[in-house]
């Protein structure tokens, strides 16, 4: 097969691809590093399921093309929990009742954890604004926004 | 012993689920996998001339395809009974009768070569008329897209696909002795699922004849079940999987074509195969919710109490019955469910169009009736000069009443449920504020409603009946084998809090092994709304015959008598005396004493037990369900009447779901359902144009986003209790409180402007609403 070798720094870990110049950072993640935890609801941008950090910062995966991602720092929902223990938002999520069916849950826990990153003490619509590009048909948003202000208040307490 | 039943324990696949460990049937990847496109017809009727796959199937990488030819006369269908039988296929035979309908798969190596096979697969179609409106279709001179199949039916209507009659009472005195009858036509739009898991299947046949499927469902025996008979295979030879589900709301419970031809592909190729839907196909091609066109007759007396109803529902079921023919006899329920109608006139039509199939949408006919009755009941309310809260206190059924086909209503909290409502609200004082700041000049406009509802607990329809496992393992932990499958409620969470409170486990103590034919015993599903009630009390049972076998052991061991222990943290206690033993001591002498037995529990659990058979599509008449929960819902909305943007600010449901075994999880469907309602009231719908999707995409369907949250607020009326020894009542909590809060949200938009929607979604059109003030004036 054709393809760019690249290497993509994911979870800290470098990884050495071949991929086709037209491959996105999603099937890249899912396909070849077998990182299934992103995921795709729609392939064009609308529902955030397959949000993942680069540089700390919530991206699409589904809309990144995989060798726009090379020499960045790229983080999955594999990649949170430290030696296996969940970070605050990972449990409060659990705790709050914030997951149902789960499948937007990671695109939903990387959006958050980005909020939290760049703005420690949120607001309620600062949150909502933050997970504007994230779809939920199971929860209506009210836990999932439950459980982001609990981690931000032990976050922060 | 602390009860760990009726506690808000987190889920306990969260875990999973918050690392990205979970994985859906999009997930699973086998070794040498195929891919599985399919080719749909691009129009919306027509005769198949010709297909042509050999050029197709001469590109390299195209390992199988398959038509209507290898499938022929193959047909499957929701229900399937001598009045409504199978009339579906599992690929076009030689007439296609929607955009969207199967017409071929491929199995290629990979995506790009299994699209590239569908371009080259060539059909020839004959086009023919075609008819998208339900009415229309009716009319005897429509064209016709399938031949009546109801024997009794005494109309010359043309494609009616299903037909649902009902009526009691004495209509015509009540119409004579009204003092008000009011006659008004309710639409209810076409809306869709949008669960985010796309629909995916993997079938993988092996070389000893087994077919192993994933596939994202509701319910993996009905799955089975599907899949054996269209197959031809025995049920013991279809093992389909557990996989997560990624959301479902009654979208995903009938057997679809990708399931059947991911499956017919793997056992032609004898290799994986695997199937995703792209979401703009599943938005044009796959099912959605039932529109339907209400007609409602009301007749009631001065001071508001009904009468009588007469009601027709013209349900545009799509080119195959689908659930339209269940779904007019639900209509028939939800209209006697919640009030008490002396006199009803009721028939049902489902009409079959050349639009895409239709399915049960969360609700199922309950967010459609109950609009209209509830939009009405405020509108004769408004006549009398009598309040919302009134009218419905007057009509609301009370515990001891019988439902017309027999049914008792052992308990029903609906009257505690308005009054509660109403009081936290402070609804009649802000129900009149709004109406009379109608007037005034102000264009930011808050109104109150109230919706009213009710939602049956399960019935029989295959499969009817659930049963579980509970089997110790020698420390005392326990594994639950159970055939449940967690779409997002919860089910396993809450089957493994019944586990612990009978066995005095730790929620951690308890392993579930759920959703698999293979190696759980049948369930009845997660899509008829009875899991909770029917699985749950047979793990009850299957739990209560373990503890049994090891009270027996454990009497034996501390020389009393079985009924004087209790369970704690993995040991029994003597109730007297604190003496006790670990599970592991009693488990060891059950094992030496019974032949090598380790405790196995076994339990069972149908409703309806005295009944044969469920109720009739046809008339409405025998049992439905064992229980019934009821709901009173209030929305408060804000209205910009410049340019018609309505928000749902805050949402209150007072219901009564029996005993919540979770109540977290209770709550995490009501916020669910309010946010689905709300965006079905204000926004959400999928727009057609001679049988093409207009809008095939999360852009253009806009279900509600973050900051559309609406603040809930939840009042749990208890009305049962979970009780040792004799099966627990709960009542259903997953679908039925879309249909209240739907109401309420559009009587709350008539309160704060004065203009009422009687088609859904709710569009205030400016201008109009301008001149209708200048009216009110």
């Amino acid at each position: 097969m054709e393809g760019v070798k690249i290497t993509l720094k994911v979870n800290d870990e470098e990884h050495q691809v071949i991929v086709d110049e037209r491959s996105t950072l999603l099937e890249v993640l899912r396909d070849k590093l077998l990182l299934s935890g992103a995921k795709e609801a729609c392939g064009t941008g609308e529902c955030g399921a397959c949000t993942v950090l680069v540089d700390n910062k919530a991206v699409l995966s589904c809309l990144t093309l995989a060798i726009e991602a090379e020499g960045k720092s790229i983080t999955t929902i594999e990649g949170l929990a430290r030696n296996g223990n969940l970070t605050k938002l990972q449990q409060a999520f659990i705790d709050k009742g914030a997951i149902q069916c789960g499948f937007c849950s990671p695109g939903m826990i990387l959006s958050a954890t980005a909020l939290l990153l760049e703005t420690p003490f949120p607001n309620r619509i600062e949150i909502q604004k933050a997970l504007e590009g994230n779809l939920c048909r199971c929860t209506g948003y009210n836990k999932i926004v439950e459980a982001i202000e609990s981690a931000r208040d032990k976050q922060n307490g | 012993m602390d009860s760990i039943i009726g506690k808000s324990v987190p889920r306990i696949d969260g875990p999973i689920k918050a690392t990205g460990q979970a994985k859906y049937t999009v997930d699973i990847r086998l070794p040498n996998m195929l891919c599985a496109k399919i080719l749909r017809s691009p129009i919306p009727h027509a005769r198949i001339m010709h297909i042509d796959t050999s050029r197709a199937s001469r590109i390299s990488g195209v390992k199988a395809i398959i038509t209507g030819r290898d499938t022929w006369d193959v047909r499957h269908g929701f229900v399937e009974t001598p009045r409504y039988p199978a009339d579906q296929y599992v690929l076009a035979n030689d007439r296609v009768r929607y955009i969207g309908e199967e017409v071929a798969a491929v199995a290629a190596v990979d995506e790009d070569t299994a699209i590239e096979a569908l371009d080259q697969i060539e059909v020839v179609y004959e086009e023919l008329p075609a008819v998208f409106d339900p009415l229309e279709a009716m009319k005897p001179d429509a064209p016709e897209i399938h031949p009546v199949q109801i024997s009794d039916l005494s109309e010359s209507y043309k494609n009616i696909g299903g037909k649902c009659e009902n009526s009691f009472g004495d209509l015509n005195s009540a119409f004579d002795h009204a003092h008000l009858i009011r006659k008004d036509r309710f639409e209810a739009q076409l809306r869709t699922h949008c669960y985010l898991e796309p629909q995916a299947t993997v079938a993988q046949y092996d070389s000893n004849g087994t077919l192993h499927v994933w596939t994202s469902s509701m319910g993996v025996f009905r799955k089975r079940m599907h899949l054996s008979r269209a197959l031809g295979m025995p049920a013991s030879r279809v093992h389909v999987h557990k996989s997560w589900v990624g959301g479902a709301f009654g979208g995903k419970i009938d057997l679809f074509s990708h399931e059947f031809c991911t499956s017919l592909l793997s056992i032609k190729t004898g290799r994986p195969v695997k199937f995703v839907a792209e979401r703009e196909e599943i938005f044009s091609c796959f099912r959605h919710g039932q529109p339907m066109i209400i007609d409602l007759e009301t007749a009631v007396d001065g001071q508001g109490l009904l009468l009588g109803q007469k009601v027709r529902c013209y349900n545009n079921c799509g080119a195959y019955r689908g659930s339209g023919a269940v779904l007019i006899f639900l209509c028939w329920g939800f209209v006697v469910l919640p009030y008490r109608v002396p006199a009803l006139d009721y028939i049902g039509y489902s009409i079959y169009t050349n639009n895409p199939v239709r399915a049960p949408q969360r609700g199922h006919g309950a967010p459609q009736i109950r609009f209209a009755i509830e939009s009405q009941l405020d509108m004769i309310a408004e006549e009398l000069g009598i309040d919302p809260i009134e009218i419905r206190l007057k009509n609301a059924r009370r515990k001891g009443e019988m439902l017309p086909n027999g049914d008792p209503i052992r308990n029903a909290g609906l009257v505690e449920c308005i009054e509660e409502a109403a009081k936290r609200t402070d609804f009649l004082k802000k129900y009149w504020e709004n109406t009379t700041q109608q007037k005034e000049s102000n264009y930011i406009k808050s109104g109150i409603g109230i919706g009213v509802s009710s939602y049956f607990t399960g019935t029989l329809i295959y499969p009817n009946n659930s049963a579980a496992i509970v089997k110790f393992n020698d420390d005392g932990s326990v594994h639950l084998l159970t055939g449940a499958l967690d779409i997002g409620q919860g089910a396993e969470t809450i089957l493994s809090q019944i586990v612990a409170q009978e066995l005095g486990l730790k929620m951690e103590d308890i392993h579930v092994i759920a959703g698999d034919t293979e190696t759980t015993p049948v369930d009845i599903g997660s899509w008829i709304s009875g899991l909770t009630l029917i699985t749950g009390n047979a793990v009850k049972k299957a739990a209560e015959e373990a503890r049994r076998l090891l009270f027996l052991s454990a009497s034996r061991e501390l020389d009393v008598d079985p009924t004087d222990l209790e369970l704690q943290d993995r040991r029994i206690f003597v109730k007297e005396t604190g003496k006790s033993i670990h599970f592991a001591r009693a488990i060891a002498r059950h094992i030496k004493e019974n032949g090598g037995d380790p405790i196995i529990g076994h339990g069972y659990f149908r409703g309806l037990k005295n009944a044969a058979t469920g109720p009739s599509l046809k008339n409405a008449k025998g049992a439905w369900s064992d229980s019934y929960a009821f709901d009173a819902q209030v929305a408060e909305v804000e209205v910009n009447t410049k340019t018609g943007k309505i928000r749902v600010t805050r949402a209150l449901t007072s219901h009564d779901c029996g005993f919540p075994i979770n109540p977290l999880l209770v709550e995490g469907q009501i916020d669910g359902q309010v946010s689905m309602a709300a965006g079905q009231a204000i926004g959400e719908e999928v727009l057609m144009k001679n049988g093409i999707t207009l809008n095939p995409s999360f852009l253009n369907y806009k279900i509600p986003i973050a900051t559309e949250m609406v603040e809930n607020d939840y009042i749990d009326i208890i009305t049962e209790k979970y009780e040792r020894e004799r099966h627990f009542i709960t009542k259903e909590v997953g679908e039925g409180y879309v249909s209240g809060i739907l109401a309420a949200i559009s009587n709350a938009v008539a309160n704060a402007t004065g203009v009422r929607a009687k088609k859904l979604p709710i569009k205030l059109n400016p201008i109009y609403y301008e001149e209708k003030r200048e009216e009110k004036k």
